[in-house]
């Protein structure tokens, strides 16, 4: 791993003063607007974000903006080609010397998992193969959080949704968008979590001194959408690393690190059993089948972490 | 300045060179390919600046055009049929951005069935999104209509995308004579692009396309666009006759053709209208009253030019190269609506031609001529009319046969 | 108005003949239009492509019906009616052939009102889908037919549309546009230009009201499989695999399977040839174990078919 010397060595490294602008509409306690403060704090103002349609398209609406910086809103499918049309346009703009270099701008694309895991695929995609260079910001709460939290591509197995209500909830698995962009080899890609801001931190600060398509991925403890009091979301982002649900890794020059590897692992239990999306699980009977698969599923993950 | 055979595509990318585009976010479909082609290996080999990027769809294409707008930068994209409606929420959406740049479509009959040939249910179904559409005729129509685009569509009093439509096949296709216009005539005529607000910088931040909450915020930006397209109509007069003053060519907001002294006109868009320009010319010749309009803005929508030119004649056959499902010309609905309500409005007949490209004969406008007169003689217009044949009839009949369609549930013919 | 259509196969360069004769036209002060007809646009397949010229600005489009000028680079193409190289022929039209055999032999055979000229076929290919030159040679028959367009004309437009070919291409086809150009002299100025429509005495369209159907009926559905069988793609085909029985190792599969049309059929180990849909690819000649199919010339071939 290329280690660039990082200033973030310890907590009180973390920058102290907060980017982000208060009196945004996200519920309280929300994983996600953590995670991206955190995230802006590093990244600084000199940025554009480009935002797909999700949670925090509401961050800005008329006549208020907590950012710093700028911001456009562009749609659910496309916003990895606003970026393009904005990175592009700042670049002619500086090859034809109508813009002095200290007017550039890091372009961030910000994304919840509804469109990053689905609609947004194929714009993502195809960024990715053009070289674009920007950041791209998933906060994954695990489903469509603004519309009611029904199930998305990135919503885990038995997980209860507005669209999966009953039973056993979603059957299937949570999809690896992590792989998919490394199956791309972009130029970074990590996942991190608000409640580990060392290592965000850090991350962030990587991909910011590499030039191309670059994903951090955050995990978004979601009050709302995964039921549970909002005063948890640090408790449950830690429990989610402790257990090893969420690795927390990056991949660069070609190769995946795990970044925290958590020893002894927490049973997954612990996670799951204080969010009431899993409470099917535990009441009003225990389900010890669909609780030994599913730690069963992350020790598999974790026997042979590397690949 | 040089006179040139090109075709309506190398036409369209000869608008756009000469416009010095800075961006063109581009996306491959029949028939506008040819455009982003012309303009690549421009690109390629040095002889235009500027910057080409294939996105991964018309979605992103329209996406990417937008937001390179909004950073302030001079736009130029091409489409068609269904890429331009794959990329129909961006069309609206980015609309009411207010950032300005020019979007050629190459008009192609929609999907199901699918076909390659021209007719205007493609750029008619992106008629509310904000864009100001102007249709073109002929050749050298679409590479004169990309420049006064440009500025229409950065004029202060309007500052919206502008969509420029050439028929498939009939223009895109086809080469004519064409003067290209040299380059320092077009700087004098379409200076540099003064982004003036328009941008994303460090030093001044901007949040753009935010929500709104509400219906008063959100009517109020909507019709803000909408005033901006109304003042179009203004802007358009002046920049075409600033056009016809520099270049000679006039481009109206409404051709009219020989209709001053006349009692019928046949009014219709796009490159077909040429072919009613010649059965007029026939009609002519042969002692008729005969004249032709020809909106070429459709949005805004000219409707005091078409008020002015359509009382006090006796009818008029509006034919639609479209259909809306349902209720029929699209045309003949918003010529009827301008005319609502005027003393000696003429009487208006509906035709229905052209879809798919379908060829509409000599003889078949001489014959619109003679149903209208006959209509405008009786007070009371016929039924709508798809241009039809017998002969194409039993075209289909025998298709249907070899499709296996049971004979015994086929009708006459 | 001048109306000339060009007829041939997907590959003997249509598009180029009527861009030819388009800039020759405007080269000599015509106001002009062409147009390539793109359809299934492959080769060997029927394609056309057509010029319209006159003094005024021209406000026709489309497809020409009624024209003053056919040229049919390929003779081969006359009896396939989906070509509709006759379309449109009247007692004022000029059709010009490029053929072997003689204006005679096609007047009788054709029975149409339309002067019928020959250009004799040079050159002759194997493949008539690479015949030579044909799209230049076309063009030069056709500027003389018209008696408007000067030989210098000719040159610079031929330059024009061929240049980025380089040099040497450029004059194998000059000197081939040329030798047609004088073959033509005798006949010079045969073509004139077409009437223009009568609004005061014309046929009136036989317009039909179109009445509902179910969409059992008028949905664009195919209610059967195979159907595609009814196309004669054999049409396209300029060279025809044919197989020596008495070399051909009853293999039973590898002509058959590598087919990209499934083209041919085998029973009992022997492998037939479907000409009427065998496109002429060709794969089957190259892929053979002991060589046993040979290409020929369709022309050649179709002469040495035995009558059923």
């Amino acid at each position: 791993m290329s280690d660039v010397e990082t200033r973030f060595h310890r907590f009180k490294d973390l920058p102290s003063t907060q980017l982000l602008g208060t009196g945004t509409p996200m519920c309280a306690g929300c994983g996600g607007l953590q995670a991206l403060h955190e995230i802006y704090d590093v990244l600084g103002e000199k940025t554009v974000f480009v935002n797909a349609a999700g949670c925090m398209t509401l961050l800005s609406v008329y006549p208020f903006t907590p950012f710093r910086g700028s911001w456009l809103y562009t749609a659910m499918a496309s916003a990895p080609a606003g970026a393009q049309g904005v990175r592009d346009a700042l670049d002619i703009l500086l090859e034809q010397e109508r813009m002095p270099p200290e007017e550039d701008l890091r372009v961030v694309v910000l994304t919840g998992d509804g469109a990053a895991y689905g609609m947004g695929l194929s714009a993502t995609s195809g960024a990715i193969e053009r070289g674009l260079d920007f950041l791209y910001i998933v906060y994954d709460n695990e489903g469509y959080g603004n519309t009611g939290q029904q199930y998305s591509g990135a919503t885990p197995h038995a997980a209860r949704t507005a669209t999966s209500r009953m039973g056993g909830g979603f059957r299937g698995d949570k999809k690896d968008l992590f792989d998919i962009w490394v199956a791309h080899r972009p130029a970074y890609a990590a996942t991190v979590i608000g409640a580990e801001p060392l290592d965000l931190a850090r991350k962030v600060e990587r991909a910011m001194a590499i030039k191309g398509p670059k994903l951090i991925l955050a995990l978004a403890p979601c009050p709302t959408g995964w039921d549970f009091d909002p005063k948890l979301t640090v408790d449950i982002g830690r429990l989610a690393v402790r257990t090893g649900i969420w690795p927390l890794k990056e991949y660069v020059d070609g190769r995946v690190v795990h970044s925290k590897t958590p020893h002894p692992r927490k049973p997954v239990k612990e996670y799951l059993s204080l969010q009431g999306r899993f409470a099917h699980l535990f009441e009003p009977q225990r389900n010890a089948a669909e609780l030994t698969r599913m730690q069963a599923k992350v020790d598999e993950y974790w026997a042979d972490p590397a690949t | 300045m040089s006179r040139v055979l090109l075709t309506g595509n190398g036409a369209a990318a000869w608008g756009a060179r000469l416009a010095r585009v800075d961006y063109v976010p581009a996306f491959p479909i029949t028939p506008q390919t040819e455009i982003i082609e012309s303009l690549a290996s421009w690109i390629d080999g040095g002889e235009m600046r500027g910057r080409l990027v294939t996105l991964e769809s018309e979605h992103s294409m329209l996406t990417a055009a937008g937001a390179a707008a909004a950073t302030g930068v001079r736009v130029f994209s091409a489409t068609s049929s269904q890429g331009l409606l794959y990329a129909m929420e961006m069309l609206y959406t980015v609309a009411g951005w207010r950032t300005p740049f020019v979007l050629v479509n190459v008009s192609r009959g929609l999907s199901a069935p699918i076909t390659l040939e021209p007719d205007h249910n493609d750029v008619l179904a992106a008629r509310d999104s904000g864009f100001l559409q102007i249709h073109c005729a002929d050749c050298q129509e679409v590479l004169d209509s990309v420049l006064i685009a440009y500025r229409l569509a950065e004029d202060s009093r309007v500052r919206q995308p502008v969509l420029v439509n050439l028929d498939g096949f009939y223009l895109s296709f086809t080469r004519e004579p064409v003067t290209v216009p040299g380059p320092d005539e077009v700087d004098d005529f379409l200076p540099a692009f003064d982004a003036e607000s328009i941008a994303f910088r460090a030093s001044a931040p901007e949040s753009q396309a935010v929500a709104v909450l509400g219906g008063g915020p959100y009517s109020y930006f909507r019709y803000e666009t909408h005033l901006a397209l109304l003042n179009g109509l203004t802007v358009y007069d002046e920049v075409a006759a600033d056009f016809a003053e520099r270049f000679g060519r006039a481009h109206p907001a409404v051709e009219a053709y020989r209709c001053d002294d006349a009692e019928i006109v046949l009014l219709m868009m796009g490159s077909f209208a040429t072919k009613a320009r010649a059965a007029v010319d026939n009609l002519r010749d042969a002692g008729q009253r005969v004249g032709l309009l020809r909106p070429r803005l459709l949005r805004p929508f000219p409707a005091h030019s078409l008020v002015a030119q359509l009382v006090g004649k006796r009818g008029v056959a509006v034919i639609d190269q479209n259909i809306s499902m349902g209720k029929g010309g699209v045309l003949h609905a918003e010529v009827a609506s301008v005319l609502y309500g005027h003393k000696d409005a003429p009487l208006l007949v509906s035709f229905v031609g052209g879809l798919g490209g379908r060829d509409i004969s000599p003889e078949e406008f001489f014959e619109m001529v003679k149903v209208v007169a006959a209509a405008a003689q009786r007070g009371e217009a016929p039924p709508p009319r798809l241009l039809y044949t017998e002969d194409e009839l039993r075209e289909i009949r025998k298709l249907q046969t070899l499709a296996h369609v049971e004979r015994n549930s086929l009708g006459e013919g | 108005m001048y109306r000339i259509r060009f007829h041939g196969r997907g590959g003997q360069g249509m598009k180029t003949a009527s861009r030819i004769l388009g800039s020759a036209l405007f080269a000599e002060g015509f106001e002009v239009q062409d147009a390539p007809r793109y359809g299934a646009e492959r080769r060997g397949a029927p394609i056309f492509a057509y010029v319209r010229a006159d003094r005024r600005p021209i406000n026709e489009r489309g497809i020409i019906r009624r024209p003053d000028l056919v040229v049919v680079a390929d003779d081969t193409l006359i009896p396939v009616p989906a070509a509709g190289v006759l379309a449109g022929l009247d007692a004022y039209s000029v059709l010009l052939i490029h053929s072997h055999e003689s204006a005679d032999t096609w007047r009788r055979r054709l029975n149409t009102p339309a002067r019928v000229l020959v250009l004799p076929l040079i050159e002759e290919s194997a493949d008539r889908a690479d015949l030579p030159y044909v799209g230049a040679v076309c063009a030069g028959a056709a500027a003389c037919l018209l008696g408007v367009i000067s030989e210098d004309a000719l040159a610079t437009a031929l330059r024009d549309e061929l240049g980025p070919l380089g040099e040497a291409v450029v004059q194998r086809n000059l000197d081939k546009a040329l030798a047609a150009y004088r073959q033509m002299v005798e006949v010079c100025g045969v073509v004139t230009e077409g009437r223009e429509a009568n609004a005061a005495d014309y046929t009136p369209p036989e317009w039909i009201s179109l009445a509902f159907e179910g969409a059992n009926v008028s949905a664009p559905v195919i209610h059967a499989g195979l159907t595609s069988s009814a196309v004669k793609t054999g049409l396209w085909r300029t060279l025809r695999p044919v197989i020596d029985y008495d070399r051909c190792g009853r293999c039973w599969w590898v002509c058959s399977s590598l087919c990209p049309d499934g083209a041919i059929q085998v029973e009992e180990g022997r492998p037939t040839i479907d000409y009427d849909h065998c496109k002429g690819c060709l794969v089957c000649v190259a892929v053979c174990p002991p060589h046993a199919i040979e290409a020929q010339p369709e022309r050649t071939a179709e002469s040495l078919e035995t009558p059923k």
